[in-house]
């Protein structure tokens, strides 16, 4: 499950793992029982022992005074998620030169943050939780709770690039058998998601941001107040039915 | 204050921090108001009623260090209290304690699990819970606010709880009441909060006994048969009015009634104490019925017996004795010593029938060596001092019987909470001993050289004196031969020849010796005769 020191050529498979230093699977849950809406978002770590996973739906049902169906349905639905990342965790993934961006638009209790940032997916030392901290920290949220579902979204966004990048490895690898030239260029195959370095980086540019690219790399926060909370929360409901 | 009342409720749950898994969130008392009310919630009465409950399982080693709490004082206007035993706790270091119960975060196994995360999440949890003491916060809470994987968070969370850093309230005083009902029912007459089961047992024997024959209230002594379960005053006893014929009076239990209990345990206690644990092996019961004293009493004396005797008499638990009865043969001290104490270490963890040593060897397991023995010391002592005041001499008394070897046995560093404090002290007692010998032997063969040496003077002064009168003798005989040669001189020469000879012989005489001139003097009256 250890993904190897990146290599830096083009064409390395890795094996697959969340590129962050620590190992650790986003898990999103959405359960909806009896009218009871449970919606929770956190990050497991995956050699944690399965025991784990009852004894904390257990105990997240207990503080939340949810009804007890709820421990199977949360245990199930983190087994499930548990068991599709592991069936990932075999096979090859594609990891080439490979910055992506990632993007925040979320809404914790009152604070409503958007950014985008650059990632650089091969960096298998890269803390989102430290990203995290440090954002809240820099732009002065007091809301504690808005950390981990920072670091949340970037690693659900890091993973799911993680799985795409694992499906179009396998079809590299189905259409390599055909070619034998190793070099046919990733960006196209690796989604296109993943940002152009020869035109970012490349002689002709320079390091510093555009301009006009400004307005979508700043991070914006905003403090709700209560009444838009509200409104902004009726509106997500209509739009999830 | 009702003292001893809380302290009750804290046994159990002081438990927690002794258990392997973190407990589950437990409320005892959901009450807030007792919460900022009360503010000492363990008074220093606990640590000798709690080490007094000796006898019951589960003593924690950390009952010995009970004492008041202290608030943990974030703000002025709540105070949230922190368990006495959890006073370690410090907002900036990290403690021994913590390392041991969550190692995943000191192994340096993953980077990113690091001392530096722990105190993050553990000082935020803490924060946290004590900006709104009186709410409990949930796990949920927490996690909700804390970056990082929801497993480790909860294992912090449970750590946490269960040293009662958080979501701690005191006992309340409402809870006490439950066991003032209990007591009630089982309704031995106990003073308020007193309701031990050792208590309670010993209460019913102190009520009052009725002679079966003569119906009359045993006063000082009475004697019990278990046959038939009659109880006898001594005089009745005494006079062998028995009721039931075939009964004898080997058949009868002594049983002292005079609160005589506390006295000293004799020897011929001690010994009833080997023999009924040698039949009932761990039902304390019988064994108290068989010594006649309570069973918590026969607990902690048979706890303070020197660490051999104990042993080699304990025939029951199989786990324990086949290690000790090799070790006891009194072979080499040291391969005893050592024996026994790797057997101790291993054996009450696997002894699962003893729930007391089990328990008491897990949980100084868990605490260290140091602090166990340390704890067992002041509960020793402690509970030396509130009872039984003069047990510490009787068990001098009864090493001065010559049990050395179990001395130095039980002195080499046993975690058997009792016998350590009771042996060191037989052990001084002992080797105070030995220095005396040793001097009175010095004493004594100093006294013996110099009387050697005096006979050798006299001795030499005797001798002395007999040289001297030999050396008289010889000169007597020399002049006595000098008078003979003379005479034979005298007779055999004519009167002239033998005068001028004489005369001759006599002067040679005179030159030789300057002595005798008396002798010269009177020889010539002798010739002519």
């Amino acid at each position: 499950m250890k993904g190897q020191a990146s290599a830096s050529w083009r064409g390395s498979a890795v094996k697959f793992r969340i590129p962050t230093a620590e190992n650790l699977v986003p898990i999103r849950l959405d359960i909806e029982v009896d009218g009871h809406r449970f919606k929770d978002a956190f990050t497991w770590n995956p050699s944690d022992p399965d025991s784990e996973i009852v004894v904390f739906a257990k105990r997240t049902v207990k503080d939340l005074k949810l009804p007890p169906v709820f421990i199977t349905h949360i245990a199930s639905s983190i087994q499930s998620q548990l068991a599709e990342f592991r069936s990932f965790e075999g096979q090859e993934m594609y990891a080439g030169e490979k910055i992506v961006p990632i993007k925040l638009d979320l809404r914790v209790k009152h604070t409503l943050i958007r950014d985008q940032f650059l990632w650089d997916m091969n960096n298998f030392e890269s803390d989102p939780e430290e990203f995290a901290k440090t954002f809240c920290k820099d732009l002065g949220i007091e809301d504690p709770e808005v950390a981990p579902a920072i670091a949340f979204a970037i690693r659900e966004q890091l993973y799911e690039i993680a799985i795409q990048s694992v499906a179009s490895a396998r079809e590299s690898r189905i259409s390599k058998k055909g070619r034998r030239g190793v070099d046919h260029t990733p960006a196209s195959k690796a989604g296109s998601t993943a940002v152009d370095l020869v035109k970012l980086f490349g002689h002709r540019s320079s390091v510093v941001r555009k301009r006009k690219e400004w307005d979508i790399y700043e991070p914006i926060v905003d403090v709700l107040s209560n009444e838009e909370v509200d409104a902004l929360e009726a509106r997500e409901e209509r739009n999830a039915r | 204050m009702a003292t001893t009342k809380p302290t009750l409720v804290q046994d159990p749950s002081s438990e927690p921090p002794a258990t392997p898994q973190p407990p589950p969130a437990s409320a005892p008392v959901p009450s807030p108001v007792t919460l900022s009310a009360a503010k000492p919630d363990t008074p220093i009465a606990v640590a000798a009623s709690d080490v007094r409950e000796i006898a019951r399982p589960a003593l924690p080693p950390t009952a010995a260090n009970l004492r008041p709490s202290e608030p943990s004082p974030t703000s002025d206007a709540v105070v949230a209290h922190v368990p006495s035993y959890a006073r370690w706790f410090s907002f900036d270091d990290i403690h021994q304690c913590e390392v041991r119960f969550l190692p995943e975060f000191f192994d340096s196994r993953s980077h990113w699990k690091n001392p530096g995360i722990y105190k993050y999440y553990r000082n935020s949890i803490v924060n946290r819970y004590r900006a709104d003491a009186s709410r409990k916060i949930s796990f949920t809470d927490a996690r909700k606010t804390l970056v990082g994987d929801v497993g480790s968070i909860r294992r912090v969370f449970d750590f946490l709880e269960g040293w009662g850093l958080i979501n701690y309230s005191p006992p309340a005083l409402n809870k006490p009441l439950k066991w003032e009902d209990k007591e009630s029912k089982t309704g031995s007459g106990a003073s308020h909060g007193g309701g031990e089961s050792g208590g309670a047992s010993s209460k019913e024997v102190k009520t009052k006994r009725l002679c079966n024959h003569c119906k009359s209230a045993c006063s000082i002594a009475c004697f019990v048969c278990d046959k038939n379960g009659m109880t006898l005053c001594a005089r009745c006893y005494v006079r062998g009015n028995y009721q039931i014929g075939d009964v004898t009076s080997s058949d009868f239990r002594r049983v002292e009634i005079n609160d005589d209990s506390k006295a000293d345990w004799q020897e011929r206690d001690t010994q009833h104490l080997l023999e009924a644990l040698m039949h009932y092996g761990d039902d304390w019961r019988k064994v108290a019925r068989h010594v006649g004293r309570t069973e918590k009493e026969c607990v902690s004396h048979f706890v303070k017996l020197p660490f051999g005797e104990e042993f080699s008499c304990f025939v029951d638990s199989e786990n324990v004795n086949g290690s000790y009865d090799v070790g006891m043969d009194h072979g080499s001290v040291e391969s005893c010593e050592t024996s026994l104490t790797k057997r101790m270490r291993l054996t009450p963890l696997a002894d699962a029938s003893n729930p007391i040593m089990a328990q008491a060897a897990f949980l100084s397991a868990l605490a260290g060596v140091g602090v166990a023995e340390a704890a067992a010391r002041a509960a020793v002592t402690a509970l030396s001092e509130a009872e039984y005041g003069s047990v510490g001499e009787s068990t001098g008394s009864h090493l001065q019987k010559g049990r050395q070897k179990e001395a130095v046995v039980a002195s080499n560093g046993n975690t058997h909470s009792n016998t350590a404090e009771g042996a060191w002290e037989d052990a001084k007692l002992q080797l105070v001993w030995e220095e005396q010998d040793v001097e009175r032997a010095i004493s004594g063969i100093v006294e013996v050289q110099m009387k050697e040496v005096k006979d050798k003077i006299d001795r030499f002064e005797a001798l002395d004196l007999h040289m001297e009168k030999e050396w008289q003798q010889l000169e007597q005989m020399k002049n006595m031969l000098f008078v003979d040669q003379l005479t034979l001189l005298f007779h055999k020469n004519p009167a002239q020849k033998t005068g001028e000879r004489l005369e001759n012989s006599l002067q040679s005489a005179r030159w030789g010796e300057a002595g005798p001139s008396s002798l010269v003097v009177k020889t010539p009256k002798k010739i002519p005769s």
